[in-house]
């Protein structure tokens, strides 16, 4: 039977070990990975009747709705948020890879795995955690006028401000990361001879080590700034009501305003946009 | 050397700045006050509270049954898939199927979220344990697939296997007496990976979580729009100290070569 569907899919072909070993995989990522995204793609189509139900006349409203003035707010704001996260990752991160490849040592490996550790630990603690340090009676304004330093407490909790730090709190290991994998491969007698021919400190960076991580710096952008696009969690609970994204807006529209359509065809734009993204690094990849 | 200790203190305020909401929020579990800014003295009550929570201990237990359906489920189909991708004949396909398997983990989990919310639904399938056990099992694969794989083609278990074999072992036998030891470190590493993937997930388990289905990380969450209490630290610490202890194993595992584990 398994034997029939397989030498089906396979159009005729006699199918062999690997196809039997890659089967329960296979079947695991259809069900639950490929035939959701395929119902995603054509509810993108579809209409949104009363009540939350679906009518299947197919059109193009709702990719024009996503670009009306109303939502398209949403879409840069998104789109700044991801810019500027990265740009704060790549400008914070890059000194610690630094500091992690050339110099730290016999200490590297603890201070790697201790920079995994936020990462696998539940996002949702730390975001927990970041609002009780930020909120209008948190710490940080506790601190703060207990040393007389503000008079009325600081609104920092649902800022840009925030929404910022919780960004960057989240993805700075996925910007280090990369970075710190391609210093790390920069063989150091290119730095050495570098100083040897007589440039100092600065220019030996700018002219050796700098232009030799542009690998790690085009994929730690491309690795911070795609998921950030897709975030959720932490416009949710550090952005507030005003600055949510585009994640956010898609979670609306099946929760609460029941347009399923509707947050199927921002679903669909926004893994376009990452699908574009991969695509471009690909191609810089090919050419580099 | 005064440059090179400007980068190290830098370095020491990046990680400050990475484990300093952790470090807030295990000192407020232990204050005896109910608002968190105030330190009334040191008290373990809060803990006392999250034990005589019925509704906690079922959120924990779904939790742990979830995670260990999870890592199970992908332990198995990943360990299958990353045999099959390392030591079968390349077959048409196979760099494809290998990027496939780690869309899991790219796709962000909003879209993987409300994908498979939708589809179910219109599926008519409940949204249940089993629905939540295997979307978890899905975002897992990944992690399962990639440490099964990164260990069997650096083991150089390739010429044990074949040497297996030339001494009249058919694959099945090889694959049991040779590779499945060789491997087995990297195989308990993916499950403990997954496993932390699973026992901390929100956002999946937010989407999926039908009537009835609520996980640690859910229950957090639901606490939280009913503002900030010394609870919800105390839980978060316990989720914190859970994650720290299996990294722990999981690194000791990692850590390991394990050539000992081959026996003849």
């Amino acid at each position: 039977m398994l034997d029939r569907a397989l030498s089906w899919l396979l159009g005729g072909r006699r199918p062999t070990a690997s196809h039997l070993l890659l089967a329960p995989s296979a079947v695991w990522l259809t069900i639950f990975l490929l035939l959701p995204s395929a119902g995603l793609l054509a509810l993108s189509f579809a209409h949104n009747g009363p009540y939350g139900a679906v009518s299947w006349t197919l059109g193009l409203q709702n990719y024009r709705r996503a670009f009306n003035p109303e939502y398209v707010p949403v879409l840069l704001r998104t789109l700044v948020f991801s810019g500027g996260t990265t740009l704060i990752c790549l400008l914070l991160g890059y000194p610690l890879a630094y500091y992690l490849s050339f110099r730290a040592g016999r200490r590297r490996g603890a201070l790697i795995i201790a920079l995994m550790v936020p990462f696998w630990t539940s996002a949702l603690v730390a975001f927990y955690s970041w609002m009780i340090i930020l909120g209008r009676e948190g710490l940080l304004n506790a601190v703060l006028r207990r040393l007389g330093l503000v008079s009325a407490p600081l609104a920092l909790l649902y800022t840009p401000f925030s929404l910022f730090l919780g960004l960057v709190y989240f993805y700075l290991p996925f910007t280090v990361l990369p970075l710190y994998g391609s210093l790390e491969k920069i063989p150091r007698q290119y730095v050495e001879a570098a100083y040897d021919l007589g440039a100092g400190r600065w220019s030996a960076f700018r002219q050796v080590t700098l232009p030799l991580s542009m690998p790690g710096i085009v994929a730690a952008v491309l690795l911070t700034f795609v998921p950030c696009l897709g975030d959720f969690l932490t416009a949710e609970l550090l952005g507030g009501p005003r600055y949510y994204l585009v994640g956010n807006l898609i979670s609306n529209q099946f929760l609460m305003a029941q347009d399923w359509p509707f947050g199927a065809a921002l679903t669909c734009l926004l893994l376009a946009g990452l699908v574009g993204g991969l695509w471009l690094y690909r191609r810089w990849e090919a050419v580099a | 050397m005064r440059k090179g200790r400007g980068l190290k203190l830098y370095c020491a305020a990046l990680y400050a700045f990475l484990y300093a909401p952790l470090a807030v929020m295990t000192v407020f579990s232990f204050n005896r006050a109910h608002r968190n800014v105030v330190w009334l003295g040191f008290s373990l009550k809060w803990y006392g509270v999250l034990f005589h929570d019925a509704e906690m201990m079922r959120a924990a237990l779904t939790t742990l049954e979830l995670a260990v359906s999870a890592s199970a489920i992908s332990g198995a189909l990943g360990l299958l898939a990353a045999y099959a991708l390392v030591r079968h004949k390349p077959f048409p396909g196979r760099g494809v199927y290998a990027t496939l398997l780690d869309v899991p983990l790219m796709i962000p989990e909003v879209a993987l979220g409300v994908g498979l919310l939708s589809f179910l639904v219109r599926m008519g399938y409940e949204l249940n344990f089993g629905a939540l056990a295997c979307a978890h099992a899905l975002i897992c694969l990944p992690y399962a697939v990639g440490a099964v794989r990164a260990r069997l083609q650096s083991s150089g278990g390739e010429r044990l296997e074949e040497a297996a074999m030339d001494l009249g072992a058919d694959e099945w036998t090889a694959f049991r007496k040779v590779t499945l030891p060789l491997a087995m470190p990297a195989v308990v590493s993916g499950a403990l990976l997954a496993f932390t993937i699973s026992f901390g997930d929100f956002v999946t388990s937010f989407f999926l979580s039908g009537i009835g289905v609520t996980t640690l990380p859910v229950k957090i969450y639901s606490m939280m729009k009913f503002g900030v209490t010394p609870e919800i630290n105390a839980l978060s610490v316990l989720l914190l100290a859970a994650t720290f202890v299996l990294l722990g194993v999981n690194a000791l595992f990692a850590s390991n070569p394990g050539e000992s584990s081959v026996r003849a």
